[in-house]
């Protein structure tokens, strides 16, 4: 191997080359640049990539001054022979190349590949008896896949070229088959003898793939071919990832222990101990556009002697909400989110406990259940339907499966997170957590399920595969119940809740530079007054993040370059929501009146 | 602030744990759940209000600061617990036993019979 490119280097008398001593004299008259063989492999990698955008010349000149040839001198006879359509010439150089080979047996099938492409050639062209001699003189004593060969003769058949480019599925002498040709036979080389196909590309693909899998807040739908060479790659924070409060919600008069987003993002549903759910509007300022601001619809009001709005939960179209009670919650309450009807009331019996509730795909049925053990399926047409006995619910998700059926997903005091199916009544344990459940969430699209675990962080458990996939750690624990809520376009942002006011959001795409994985940090968000119990994605508007406190406020949470113009919309008293503060129950917040939240 | 605001409630939703069990054991006074029945060791015990009994483990716990106590069984510390929700005193978690013969008692949870509730629960259905 080594002879062989040292015939082709240095002096440039390779063999067979016609103008070698020509080529040598111009290398004597350059002056020679000593190059070490890292930086000759890297200028034969460049060149490579010059050539196959066409500026051969510029590839040329390159081998010339640096003294590195591309590839070894009977590679390029070779490379030349069969870009110019010279069959005997490729040939010659391929016997000379034989020895190069990594293994001797894939000789036949570069022989073969060789002989295929000049048949072809010549049966395009019309030269019907030339080709029929390449079949019986080359291709046959090969000996090498006869069913290629009965293929190929079959082809002779053949009325016209648009035929046999049809029938073989061969694009044609101009249909880059020669080059084609070329790449496929690369591989059967060692690279001192012959580059592998586009490695400058291949290397730059590999380098932008890697800063992608570094980026802490990768959020764009570029791949990466899309992606700058010049800079390395991290998607800007301010774009993508909610980091300044925009608006402080404070028509609650206590505590607020819920926020949902509704599926479609047009509402926000909040509720708390102040028993009352209010219903609030997402409007996305026209100017400028993707400015999104929340604006007071509705309060209703639950009775006051149960304990608090323990939970929400949005029908999949977005048209009805579901409220339950905290402890003592005998009867959930279904609204009509755009008109404030109450639709359904529901009481099964006196001892109940529903505490959590899931909406089925159809929003008409949905599951309660409580931690007595009531784990009911109502719907909103006829009320109660069945009981599940004996389960105590903790935190309930639906998810649809492959033959058409929802299985309701419930997490149960004995820390199992199991798979329901009202309809077959069948049921399945998915995971064991190794801690108490406190709460559940599922992503929109209903592959990956994010727990949240007593004193251990929120686990990211994937539907499909049946494994966790992260853990996710850096929230405060405490005593009191958290909610976490997937979002962002590719479900690649967790959030959660901590019991030290602030809120975490991680990437769970990302790793950790020393590919430590499973000890992502996530950034924290301040302002809040008090514990940070639950928070929530906006569905359609990918950066928009709501989280509800003990301080009694909701906090709007929007990335940064968002943030200015939502401001500045409402400051200037053009957007939704700029007259006033009593009228429509919230305080939009500046950003000079809070300290800039911390990031990590 | 609200009508409804009492200020001895804690902030936020505790996170109440559950058990489970046939026959479960809670708080008198605000029915929080603690125990259950297979979680008892031994009903020989006495605490401030009469009988008590002993546990292996009891969720939905606060802790006091650790106690030196010395009991008729010999010298023990001791933490106070009571009731996470309603924070009623209901008994006393072992820390450490200066004797031998005490140790097993490390760990474990006196409850004071007085200050808790038995009910009925179930089993679990679940066979796997």
């Amino acid at each position: 191997l080594l002879e062989l490119m040292e015939n082709g280097s240095g002096c440039l008398n390779g063999s067979g080359a016609a103008d070698s001593a020509e080529k040598a004299q111009q290398q004597q008259q350059c002056p020679a640049v000593q190059l070490s063989e890292r930086n000759c492999e890297a200028v034969r990698v460049i060149g490579q990539y010059l050539r196959e955008l066409g500026l051969a010349r510029s590839a040329e000149a390159l081998v010339l001054e640096a003294g590195c040839p591309l590839e070894s001198g009977a590679a390029a006879q070779f490379r030349s022979s069969v870009l110019l359509g010279d069959w005997d010439g490729a040939e010659a150089s391929l016997a000379s190349l034989r020895r190069a080979l990594w293994r001797e047996s894939s000789w036949s099938e570069i022989a073969f590949r060789l002989a295929e492409q000049r048949y072809l050639e010549l049966l395009e062209s019309g030269a019907h008896i030339a080709a029929l001699c390449v079949l019986r003189g080359k291709l046959t004593p090969l000996q090498f896949s006869p069913d290629r060969l009965h293929r190929l003769s079959g082809l002779i058949m053949c009325s016209g070229p648009e035929e046999l480019r049809q029938l073989s599925g061969w694009s044609g002498a101009a249909g880059g088959t020669r080059q084609a040709l070329l790449d496929s036979v690369e591989q059967f080389f060692p690279p001192s003898v012959m580059l592998p196909p586009k490695r400058l590309s291949v290397l730059l693909d590999q380098a932008v793939r890697a800063q992608v899998s570094r980026c802490r807040h990768h959020n764009t739908s570029l791949s990466p071919d899309q992606l700058t060479l010049l800079a390395d790659h991290s998607c800007q924070a301010a774009a993508s990832v909610p980091s300044v409060c925009s608006q402080v919600l404070d028509a609650h008069q206590d505590e607020v222990h819920v926020c949902q987003f509704s599926p479609n993002g047009r509402f926000l549903a909040t509720g708390g101990r102040d028993c009352v759910a209010i219903v609030w509007l997402v409007e996305a300022a026209a100017n400028p556009p993707g400015a999104p601001r929340v604006r007071h619809h509705l309060t209703l009001r639950i009775g006051e002697e149960r304990g608090g709005v323990a939970w929400l939960a949005w029908s999949p179209d977005s048209r009805l909400l579901l409220a339950c009670a905290a402890e003592e919650a005998t009867e959930v309450i279904v609204w009509e989110a755009e008109t404030g009807d109450c639709i359904k009331k529901l009481k099964h019996r006196d001892e109940d406990s529903l505490t959590t509730a899931a909406w089925l795909p159809d929003s008409n049925h949905f599951v309660v259940g409580g931690n007595r053990g009531h784990f009911y399926l109502c719907s909103v047409d006829v009320g109660f339907e069945k009981a599940w006995d004996f389960i105590r619910v903790v935190a309930l998700a639906t998810r649809r499966e492959d033959d058409g059926g929802t299985a309701v997903l419930a997490a149960d005091t004995f820390a199992r997170i199991r798979r329901y199916r009202f309809d077959t009544m069948q049921d399945e344990t998915l995971f064991r957590e190794d801690g108490p459940v406190m709460s559940m969430s599922i992503s929109q699209d209903e592959t990956l399920l994010a727990v949240c675990v007593a004193s251990a962080g929120v686990h990211l458990w994937d539907l499909r595969l049946r494994v966790c996939r992260r853990r996710l750690h850096g929230l405060t624990h405490g005593a009191y119940l958290l909610h976490a809520s997937i979002g962002g376009p590719n479900q690649d942002f967790v959030a959660s809740g901590s019991h030290d006011a602030r809120v975490c959001v991680w990437h769970r795409g990302c790793q950790a530079g020393d590919g430590a994985q499973q000890h992502l940090l996530p950034d924290k968000l301040s302002g809040h007054g008090g514990l940070v119990s639950c928070v929530s994605w906006n569905p359609r508007h990918h950066g928009m993040l709501a989280s509800a406190s003990d301080d009694c406020t909701v906090r709007i949470w929007l990335p940064a370059s968002l943030a200015a113009a939502a401001l500045a919309a409402s400051a200037d008293g053009t957007g939704p929501g700029g007259a006033g503060f009593s009228s429509n129950g919230c305080c939009s917040s500046t950003v000079s009146k809070h300290q800039p939240p911390p990031l990590l | 602030k609200s009508p409804g605001f009492n200020a001895s409630y804690s902030m936020g939703r505790l996170h109440i744990e559950h058990m489970g069990g046939e026959r479960v054991f809670s708080c008198a006074n605000c029915d929080c759940p603690l125990t259950n029945r297979q979680q008892l060791i031994s009903t020989r015990f006495t605490g401030a209000t009469g009988r008590a009994f002993l546990f292996n483990r009891v969720v939905n716990l606060d802790t006091s600061e650790l106690q030196d106590r010395v009991m008729l069984t010999g010298r023990h510390m001791v933490r106070d617990v009571s009731c996470r929700k309603c924070k009623t005193k209901l008994g006393w978690v072992y820390e450490f036993a200066t004797e031998e013969s005490q140790q097993y008692k490390e760990g474990k949870i006196i409850l004071e019979r007085a200050l808790i509730n038995e009910s009925e629960g179930f089993p679990d259905p679940v066979k796997d």
